[in-house]
């Protein structure tokens, strides 16, 4: 079992208490420290599932702002260009579909990165993250695709090469 | 009154996109590609609506509280969505549900079915 320790229990406070207050928006000395409290307790608890690794990665500057970058440009784009094809064949009678499962290689190490990039393509329609898998070293997405194309890493560059480029910016 | 106006167009936006998901929710021939159909819904139709929702709470009825509520909807539908969807396919495809035409490439059948 992982240890609990004061940066992760420190960051997991932030976030929670970050929530408290964006979730009642009241600023009386009161809610604030029920809040505080409440969030402490949650933290203490809570801090050694929550946080794996280096619990202070977003105060790199670089790194938030390539976060930012990734969830306000490079995700967006590729979110309304998979939209719109899938609308096109939702309208068009669903019958310009080709589903099959690839597995695709992918270079993240950490797991926080693997997450980010696995939910991505999930949230991307048309592409689905069913399973990881590691097999000598290389992890390995399986990944439900609309409309196959490709196999292997040509598969992978065709879902996720953009993506996976943008992650890599802030979670290597 | 412009803001009003971008707010509606924003909502029709969500409205086509969750249209589209529905009809392919509805019309895709098996599991896996419904999944697929219904992440139009959660995304981009989801997206559309919250936005104009967002700039009506924010110009129309001058509401920070209820501006940060939609905004943390948002943010939460697309923290979960994901999640459910993995175990949903996953557990599916663990159960036997297989789609009545068989895949072309099937590399997850191949490396567990064994």
């Amino acid at each position: 079992m992982r240890k609990t320790t004061f940066p992760a229990v420190l960051a997991t406070f932030v976030v929670c208490f970050a929530f408290w207050v964006l979730l009642t928006w009241k600023f009386t000395l009161q809610e604030l420290a029920a809040g505080a409290v409440v969030s402490l307790a949650v933290a203490l608890f809570t801090a050694r599932f929550f946080i794996h690794e280096k619990a202070g990665w977003l105060f790199n500057p670089v790194k938030f702002f390539n976060l930012l970058g990734y969830w306000l440009f490079i995700f967006p784009v590729e979110l309304v260009k998979a939209n719109v094809d899938m609308a096109k064949r939702c309208f068009t009678g669903c019958t310009d579909i080709n589903p099959g499962i690839v597995k695709v290689p992918v270079d993240l190490k950490s797991d926080y990165g693997q997450a980010a990039l696995a939910n991505s393509i999930t949230l991307t329609p048309g592409t689905i993250t069913m399973d990881i898998a590691e097999q000598d070293g290389q992890t390995y997405y399986y990944i439900h695709w609309i409309d196959v194309k490709a196999d292997g890493e040509e598969a992978g560059e065709a879902i996720k090469g953009r993506l996976e480029r943008g992650v890599r910016r802030f979670w290597e | 009154m412009a803001v009003r106006i971008i707010a509606d167009v924003l909502i029709l936006i969500g409205a086509l996109f969750a249209t589209a998901g529905t009809i392919g929710i509805l019309k895709m021939p098996d599991a896996f590609s419904r999944m697929q159909a219904s992440t139009c819904v959660s995304t981009l139709g989801m997206l559309g609506a919250m936005l104009g929702a967002l700039l009506y709470a924010i110009f129309v009825m001058g509401s920070a509280s209820a501006a940060v509520k939609i905004a943390l909807i948002a943010l939460l539908i697309f923290v979960t969505n994901p999640l459910g969807s993995h175990a949903i396919a996953k557990g599916a495809y663990r159960h036997g549900i297989r789609p009545d035409k068989p895949m072309e490439v099937d590399d997850f059948g191949r490396d567990f079915d064994e």
